[in-house]
């Protein structure tokens, strides 16, 4: 094989599964930075997303990429709810009954969607997408649009984070929750604000998993495991970490069906996770808080 | 007991009690701290030095008794409460920021602030000049001493009248120590009273105004610094000899 297939066939498809991953890693880092547990309700979260932009595209007719912004907006306010609704009482309480808290709200998102949306596969637009040619190497419309909207989100979180009274609040808590408090800084508001971005990112990496692949109720769950250990890979608490983790898993996922059968593609991931957490526990990147 | 300037103390302690969960550390205890006075709580281990000063300041659950500020009662306010009324706290351990700069630490303890936040920074800065240049550095990567500076400046950027320190000097070297000492020295200078707790009691006895002995939770002896290492009795029973 010559290397342009190699780069059509399986770097850009895993550079592009990577940013999806990447997007997921992002969100995990940040509720286990900030807020200190393990949030298992991620992928359904990022299915319920989907599904939302799925809703505006087929019952008002919107271009799915118009749909997208909507349906972020209405995941964040979702995100909050369920906060709320689960997670906020339980905030005294030892964090591994928020993590199983996560795990019941994931089963009740998950079956949200099959109640409304069915079983079935679905996908935004109908038809085949051919990939444009540039220079020889070959990549889709869409796929350019979800890397340069994960690199946008990216940026503008980042920024967020280091210069905006906000976003440092989220690091201050995430650093030193008890300081935040003294410092008078309302943890109330900065909880609500992470799990705002959180929304956010759900749904777009939702969403680009669905305009790449197609929507199925338990595509966020399959997620799952990958974005876990993109975030892990990277270093827990590290945005640059949960982006390079996120890269690795997506194209060593990609890649993995040269010399390996492709039922094992997404048993990648774990075994990725394993040998990384055998050989460098904190991750490739040092962990650290945000 | 006379305070140094005139007008009544800023702060008022009287018959205090209360603690963690059910059992009370503080058995009514007395305390004041004048305008731009240094105050010290020494005592041995155990005497609720740290606890009368998490109970003034909302993080003990106080069950008797009452702490009077600026003239109003701020017994059982929240800390985010008292902080907006004048009053800074700096906890003994973990009182920076370690991943975030120091300027962002110095922002973060003026996160209520909206307005004159420019000037804030300048009188830290001012009064911290070592922290001019590692404004940029993050706060974890600085000396102990500096990290101290750092924890002081963020509870003195809401423009407390009066800072509760916790054992600022614990960990540090005696020359830290010193250093430390000088800091507070400087912090009431600049026309902040201070109540700090200490467990090297008679060098800090030797440099406050005035100071409260405790133990078990009770007032055991007040007086002036010099006068308390110079008493045999209270220097022997509660001070380590």
């Amino acid at each position: 094989m010559d290397l342009l297939s190699f780069v059509n066939f399986y770097l850009i498809p895993g550079i592009v599964l990577g940013a999806i991953y990447a997007l997921g890693a992002i969100g995990i880092t940040l509720v286990f930075g900030v807020l200190r547990f393990a949030h298992l309700a991620h992928g359904d979260m990022a299915t319920l997303g989907a599904f939302l932009a799925l809703a505006l595209v087929t019952g008002l007719g919107l271009n799915p990429w118009v749909a997208l912004p909507f349906a972020m907006a209405a995941t964040a306010v979702i995100a909050v709810t369920l906060h709320w609704l689960f997670y906020e009482h339980l905030r005294r309480r030892s964090a591994i009954l928020t993590v199983i808290a996560s795990l019941g709200v994931a089963l009740m998102l998950r079956a949200v969607v099959q109640v409304i949306w069915g079983a079935d596969s679905q996908s935004y637009v109908g038809g085949i997408t051919r990939p444009e040619s540039y220079f020889g190497i070959r990549i889709k419309d869409r796929e350019l649009w979800t890397l340069g909207a994960t690199v946008a989100l990216v940026i503008g979180l980042q920024l967020f984070l280091t210069f905006t009274r906000w976003g440092k609040a989220m690091r201050a808590m995430s650093d030193n929750p008890d300081l935040a408090r003294l410092s008078g800084i309302d943890t109330r508001l900065t909880t609500a604000l992470t799990w705002t971005i959180i929304g956010l990112l759900c749904a777009a990496a939702g969403f680009f998993l669905g305009i790449n692949t197609e929507l199925k109720p338990l595509m966020g769950w399959y997620m799952l495991l990958p974005m876990f250990a993109a975030a892990i890979l990277g270093g827990v608490g590290r945005i640059e970490g949960a982006i390079l983790g996120g890269m690795v898993i997506g194209i060593a996922e990609e890649c993995s069906v040269l010399f390996l059968p492709a039922e094992y593609k997404s048993a990648l991931a774990f075994v990725i996770l394993l040998i990384m957490l055998a050989v460098r526990p904190t991750g490739l990147l040092r962990g650290k808080v945000l | 007991m006379s305070h140094t300037q005139t007008g009544g103390p800023i702060l008022s302690v009287a018959g205090v009690s209360g603690g963690y969960g059910g059992a009370d550390i503080l058995h009514g205890i007395d305390m004041t701290v004048g305008p731009h006075e240094i105050v010290g709580i020494v005592g041995p281990n155990g005497a609720g030095k740290s606890t009368a000063l998490k109970a003034i300041f909302g993080l003990v659950q106080v069950r008797g008794g009452a702490i009077r500020f600026e003239n109003r009662d701020i017994t059982g306010w929240a800390p985010n409460r008292i902080v907006r009324c004048g009053i800074g706290y700096v906890p003994q351990v973990d009182n920076v920021f370690r991943e975030m700069t120091v300027a962002e630490n110095l922002e973060m303890g003026a996160f209520l602030r909206r307005h004159g936040l420019d000037e804030a920074l300048e009188r830290v800065y001012t009064l911290f000049p070592d922290l001019v240049e590692k404004r940029r550095k993050a706060a974890g990567s600085l000396s102990g001493g500096q990290r101290q500076m750092v924890a002081f400046g963020r509870a003195l950027m809401l423009d407390p009248q009066l800072l509760l320190l916790d054992e600022p000097t614990a960990g540090l070297s005696p020359r830290y120590r010193e250093q430390i000492f000088q800091i507070v020295r400087d912090v009431r200078a600049a026309g902040v009273a201070v109540l700090l707790v200490e467990q090297h009691a008679k060098q800090a006895l030797a440099f406050c105004d005035r100071a409260y002995v405790l133990a078990s939770g009770r007032n055991r002896a007040e007086g002036t610094g010099p006068g308390l290492v110079a008493d045999r009795e209270i220097a022997q029973m509660f001070l380590g000899g």
